[in-house]
């Protein structure tokens, strides 16, 4: 039996990701479960699921506490270290990142690839959606579910032109992931939160959600409010009839830079 | 396939008529697969969208009292919303059938408190182990409940979130077969079996003997045993599934010296801890209550004589009282002359994680008790 633990946020599509591949794995004549874990959702909160892949029907029911592949939709959550926690010693980590694994900072008697899912989701899909684009790094690196059979579950869950998109991208991730090498980082990562918290509001910096950065551009700025106004998350705060924006209130949603009238906001990608 | 699609899946197989419910989570997603069905015609039944629980049972219990096959669903505080009129249907005799997508009583998270609250309803009972049970009984729960020697409304209970959000591999039926193994349901002429006595109808002030109705319905519960062991087992020949002998399931018992006994979605895990208990040499078996209403007592008799221990692992608990499924196993096997000590464990209450080591914990537990002799009172918490 191999476990697997997928992390992501609320809106990457973690939870069909670990559908997708437990219903690949059984066209390949495996038995499968895929587990989401539900807590309050919302759009950018982290989120965990898991699949079991085994060749006998799967009877327990618990999490998958010592994974041998984790996979992380999400590039700053890449840059965790307690996304590799449990992982198995030689385990594989699939990251989502357009780093070089080499360049990765996350230690551990582990193997580690990469490949830049965000920016194929932006190619094939247009947004920056990585479950599926994941997926054919995923056949790639472990060796199964075929692609013939991601192909066959990506079609029944998308039918038509969004499941064709779709297959765009696992063809590219198959092409585009890097071969996994070990892990040459030695000093994990000192980290303030765990991870796989689910966010309501609460959580004190949300920075870490965000795929885009608003930026705005004071001299094209009229003072309008309109920004101050909409923020969902109150992090633009107004100083000397100016917006400014407090980054770690804000999680990345957008709405400023659509609501802008003189359109001073620019949108640009993290990049990890 | 996750547990509320295998549900569904087994209303629109078993043709049912008439469906309503109120979307409570974990059930929510049934409501919104069968209300798709109905509207691609699918499934060719009337969906009732109603304002509360209360009002869904009254609805199924009027159209299955003019003779439709009927549906209704529901988790939690729906289902503690839902009592009163519960008790009606099964007075009633109508072979309703309820699908609970169990969520405890304390929170959002799943244990079996919010069926086991309904246990004086007059209901058969049924506990589900993972989600081609779930579809397989949903079937089995029709030709039972309208079998003439039965004629109760019956309930199979499922873990929210466990089984009902969790995709694995589920086999469908074809429908054709489903539809010579199921046919129509043919409500009787009278709405009561001819012994109740309708003067006694209305609140028992018609003039017979009001005890009587009580009595009746507990005999036809405790009686629906030999349809629901038969059922199984036709369903077992007819479509390759079938779950011990309806009512328990024994695995590897076998010169086993103790058992657990464990219900629900907590059953897998106690395989692979069972597994990884006899690997290590130490001998514990496992029995699966599947039934807990019509309670199998004989079944628990003939274990009882078996083994030295028997370590019960309840899902739920009555406050003040002990876990439901504990006092019944220590009751049945009361009869006996040498009686094999009986343990209390409650876990995943609340919907806390049960994992594989703690039950091969209880199992070491257990059998030490069996070992050791006499009878233990012995509770904890998992």
């Amino acid at each position: 039996m191999i476990g697997i633990r997928i992390h992501g946020r609320g809106g990457q599509g973690a939870v069909t990701a670990s559908r997708l591949l437990a219903d690949a794995s059984y066209r390949d004549g495996k038995f499968s479960q895929a587990i989401p874990m539900y807590g309050t959702e919302r759009r950018g909160a982290p989120l965990v699921a898991y699949v079991r892949i085994d060749d006998v029907r799967v009877r327990e029911r618990e999490l998958v506490h010592e994974p041998d592949v984790v996979i992380v939709l999400d590039p700053l959550l890449s840059k965790k270290q307690s996304v590799a926690s449990g992982l198995k010693k030689g385990g594989l980590l699939i990251l989502n990142s357009s780093l070089p694994p080499e360049k990765v900072e996350i230690a551990g008697d582990i193997k580690i690839a990469t490949v830049d899912a965000t920016k194929i989701a932006l190619e094939t899909l247009k947004l920056p959606i990585t479950n599926t684009a994941i997926l054919g790094a995923f056949s790639k690196s472990v060796g199964y579910p075929t692609m013939e059979s991601i192909e066959k579950s990506i079609r029944n869950q998308f039918p038509g032109r969004v499941g064709e998109m779709n297959i765009a991208a696992i063809h590219q991730s198959y092409e585009e992931v890097t071969p996994a090498v070990q892990a040459t980082h030695t000093e994990p990562v000192v980290e303030e939160s765990d991870i796989a918290v689910g966010g309501y509001g609460v959580l004190k910096d949300v920075s870490s959600w965000r795929v885009f950065t608003p930026i705005i551009d004071l001299d094209k700025c009229t003072g309008c409010r309109a920004c101050w106004l909409f923020c969902p998350e109150t992090a633009i705060q107004w100083k000397d009839n100016r917006p400014e924006i407090e980054y770690h209130k804000c999680k990345g949603c957008g709405i400023c830079v659509e609501e802008c009238p003189v359109k001073c906001i620019a949108f640009e990608r993290v990049v990890a | 396939m996750v547990g509320n699609k295998a549900t569904a899946t087994a209303v629109k197989l078993a043709r049912v008529q008439v469906a309503s419910a109120f979307p409570v989570t974990p059930q929510t997603t049934i409501t919104e697969y069968l209300s798709d069905m109905v509207a691609n015609g699918e499934l060719d039944a009337e969906f009732v969208n109603v304002e509360g629980e209360l009002s869904s049972q009254v609805v199924v219990q009027a159209a299955s009292r003019v003779g439709a096959r009927t549906f209704v669903c529901t988790s939690g505080p729906g289902q503690l919303y839902m009592h009163h009129p519960m008790h009606q249907t099964s007075d009633n005799r109508l072979p309703v059938v309820m699908a609970t997508v169990h969520r405890g009583n304390k929170g959002m998270m799943p244990d079996h408190t919010d069926l086991m609250s309904q246990l004086w309803t007059g209901w058969m009972q049924f506990y589900v182990e993972h989600n081609q049970e779930a579809l397989d009984t949903c079937l089995m729960a029709y030709k039972i409940a309208e079998d003439e020697r039965v004629r109760l409304p019956l309930v199979f209970g499922y873990d929210g979130y466990v089984l009902s959000y969790t995709a694995e591999p589920v086999e469908i039926p074809d429908q054709d077969e489903v539809d010579d193994w199921l046919p129509p349901y043919k409500a009787m002429p009278s709405i009561l079996p001819d012994e109740v006595l309708p003067e006694n109808l209305g609140g028992g002030s018609g003039g017979g003997d009001p005890q009587e109705r009580w009595k009746k319905h507990h005999e036809a519960i405790v009686n629906a045993k030999d349809v629901i062991i038969e059922v199984n087992e036709s369903y077992g020949k007819t479509f390759g599934h079938s779950y011990g002998n309806g009512l328990i399931e024994e695995y590897r018992t076998e010169d086993a010296e103790a058992v657990l006994v464990a219900m629900g979605s907590l059953t897998g895990t106690a395989r692979a801890a069972i597994d990884r208990l006899q690997d290590d040499g130490l001998n514990v078996g496992l029995v699966k209550l599947k039934c807990f209403l019509p309670f199998p007592k004989e079944d628990f008799q003939k274990i009882g004589k078996k083994v030295g221990a028997i370590g019960m692992i309840d899902r739920n608990v009555c406050l003040g009282h002990g876990g439901a499924a504990y006092t019944q196993i220590r009751n049945a096997i009361y009869d006996l002359e040498e009686r094999p000590s009986v343990l209390e464990f409650y876990a995943g209450m609340g919907g806390k994680e049960v994992r594989v080591d703690d039950v091969y914990k209880v199992g070491e537990k257990t059998l030490k008790a069996a070992k050791s002799g006499g009878v233990s009172t012995s509770t904890e918490w998992v």
